[in-house]
């Protein structure tokens, strides 16, 4: 065998393993997806994989006599409204990071690191009782505001390593040219970080509208319920009608997915840029 | 890296600019202070007073002293969420930090639609917890569960994953791995890209097998990384209450409870605002005791390391 086929062969021994390491990892989704597509009493029934007779019941279901759309808007008013405002702080904090090196900056920074070790239940209970008394549980403003700080940690550690690979000569020159240093940052600085904020808004929102514990504790009206809520008061409500439980989580899946594939290629920025930089 | 900080903190600090105080960070900062002031720090502060009094959600209680903090030292129920608290995070920490070493070795080599099965592998760690944990629950279900009709269909025994206590530990677990091996993987894999592949052509020369290349040349470059990566998987794992609350609300029999879901309970069930945040703050003073010890550890093994070096 020369060697050139053995290493086809391998190229392609190794594509089969991971294809099937693939498949198992995705089965639990995969297999959702599938029963989506059959009524409850095929779910029970049937012992193929593939569904005999697929249809679009259990959606047309899930989609006029629930209220699956009312969370659906709740979520995204939520998240979208979380999200903004965080970047809009995040952003601001992430250039004084990376710019500024003063003890203002490094404490900061070390309070970040802080605040993302604090059990957020621990913030939580006080804030309900606050929330409360104030009459905001049920509100979107009490969970667009709780979201905004959670992420923010994350979203100023990117903003930092962003604007850190820009370089400070560009509005240096700016600021020879007239430009006061809020300018520079403004017309300058942003224009060439306008990836950077795609990605870091995505990232905000799917976090956000993945969330569950806190839209949990403050979201416990049906008017104001986001998606993750909503499913699991399905999920406790029709625990038998699986079904429509699948074809709900399922579309609820949608959005993360179409987001996700935006922001793949900056995947590898959050997941150490953030956290090794500290 | 250190470098590069300091050469541009002598630069951004130049004496130009130096010559009276700059406000400008501080409005820079401001807004975000604000927020973290009020969603963070009052929260940490008033919990605290909370976890000194035997108050509920509408009355504000007596003042208790310690005895919130005493009487979890006689309780058997915080015993055993304690106790599934340090199983949980290992398990999860061990078991998704191989699984994604593992993954992360195998994609890094060259293979046809690599990019894709790198982003196939990310879903379990991007889509609702909600709708990973509706996923699994089929799965594992007692009767109807794919799992039972594989063992079945083998002629085994069928396993009732969620309704007895160990296997429902066990279950809980394997989902936490399920859902945190993305993020190793893709961190690890990230640090594996930047390793000189001449490194390993010399080694070969050298005479190293593959277990030799991984021992002295993958794994050290990548040691920095795994300790932080083992301290945030820690503190997100002691932190994680979706998993164990969706997939089997704590149970069976609270078999399932880590420290977040019991102060979940405590406060928002049985009314107890004292005893809920009572936990909350030991399970923070349990991390910040760990990832104190970690990162001493870390830097005095790069201390006593740069002294071998030298």
């Amino acid at each position: 065998m020369s060697k050139q086929t053995r290493r086809r062969l391998s190229r392609w021994g190794l594509f089969f393993l991971t294809l099937a390491i693939v498949i198992l990892v995705n089965l639990p989704i995969i297999t959702m997806a599938l029963n989506s597509l059959r009524t409850t009493a095929e779910i029970m029934s049937e012992r193929s994989f593939w569904p005999k007779n697929p249809s679009l019941i259990n959606y047309q279901y899930v989609s006029s006599r629930t209220q699956f759309w009312t969370f659906f808007r709740n979520s995204l008013i939520v998240a979208i409204s979380g999200t903004a405002i965080c970047i809009a702080a995040a952003s601001l904090a992430g250039y004084a990071l990376s710019r500024f090196r003063i003890k203002l900056t490094a404490g900061y920074s070390r309070l970040l690191l802080m605040i993302q070790m604090f059990p957020i239940i621990l913030a939580l209970i006080p804030l309900f009782i606050l929330f409360k008394n104030l009459g905001l549980i049920n509100t979107y403003f009490s969970v667009i505001i709780i979201y905004t700080v959670a992420q923010l940690p994350f979203a100023t550690w990117m903003f930092r390593s962003f604007f850190d690979s820009i370089p400070i000569d560009l509005e240096e020159a700016a600021q020879i040219d007239g430009c006061s240093r809020l300018q520079a940052f403004r017309y300058v600085v942003l224009p060439l970080c306008a990836a950077a904020f795609a990605a870091v808004t995505i990232f905000a929102f799917l976090f956000n509208y993945n969330e569950y514990l806190i839209a949990n504790i403050f979201l416990r009206s049906e008017a104001t319920m986001t998606i993750p809520v909503g499913i699991q008061m399905f999920m406790q409500q029709y625990g038998t009608d699986i079904g429509n439980l699948m074809a709900a989580a399922t579309l609820a899946m949608i959005p993360t997915f179409i987001m996700f594939l935006f922001v793949q290629k900056y995947m590898l920025y959050t997941a150490v840029g953030g956290a090794v930089k500290g | 890296m250190g470098v590069t900080t300091v050469e541009r903190r002598r630069t951004v600090a130049s004496p130009k600019r130096r010559r009276r105080i700059e406000w400008l960070p501080y409005w820079l900062v401001m807004p975000s202070l604000l927020l973290i002031l009020l969603i963070n720090l009052y929260p940490f502060a008033t919990g605290f007073l909370y976890s000194l009094r035997d108050g509920t959600m509408l009355q504000e209680g007596n003042f208790v002293g310690l005895s919130n903090y005493v009487a979890l030292i006689s309780n058997s129920e915080f015993h055993h969420s304690l106790l599934f608290s340090v199983v949980f995070a290992l398990g999860g920490v061990f078991g998704s930090y191989l699984i994604g070493m593992a993954l992360a070795l195998l994609l890094n080599k060259d293979m046809p639609l690599r990019g894709f099965f790198r982003v196939a592998l990310l879903v379990p760690w991007i889509i609702p917890s909600i709708v990973s944990i509706i996923s699994w629950r089929w799965m594992i279900n007692d009767q109807t569960g794919l799992l039972n009709l594989a063992l079945s269909g083998l002629g085994l025994e069928p396993v009732y994953l969620l309704s007895t206590e160990r296997q429902a530990m066990f279950a809980v677990i394997v989902v936490k791995i399920w859902r945190s091996f993305p993020f190793m993987m893709l961190s690890l894999l990230a640090a594996l890209q930047t390793i000189d592949h001449t490194l390993y052509e010399a080694s070969q020369i050298d005479g190293a097998g593959r277990w030799q290349s991984f021992r002295f040349i993958t794994f050290p470059h990548l040691r920095d990384l795994s300790i932080v990566l083992w301290i945030l998987m820690t503190i997100w794992s002691v932190n994680d209450f979706e998993t164990p609350y969706l997939l089997t609300g704590g149970g069976p029999s609270n078999a399932t409870e880590n420290l977040i879901v019991l102060a979940y309970r405590y406060t928002f069930r049985r009314n107890d605002v004292g005893s809920g945040t009572a936990i909350a703050f030991v399970t923070l003073i349990l991390l910040m005791i760990l990832a104190l010890l970690l990162l001493r550890r870390q830097s005095s093994e790069q201390e006593s390391q740069g002294e071998n070096n030298e």
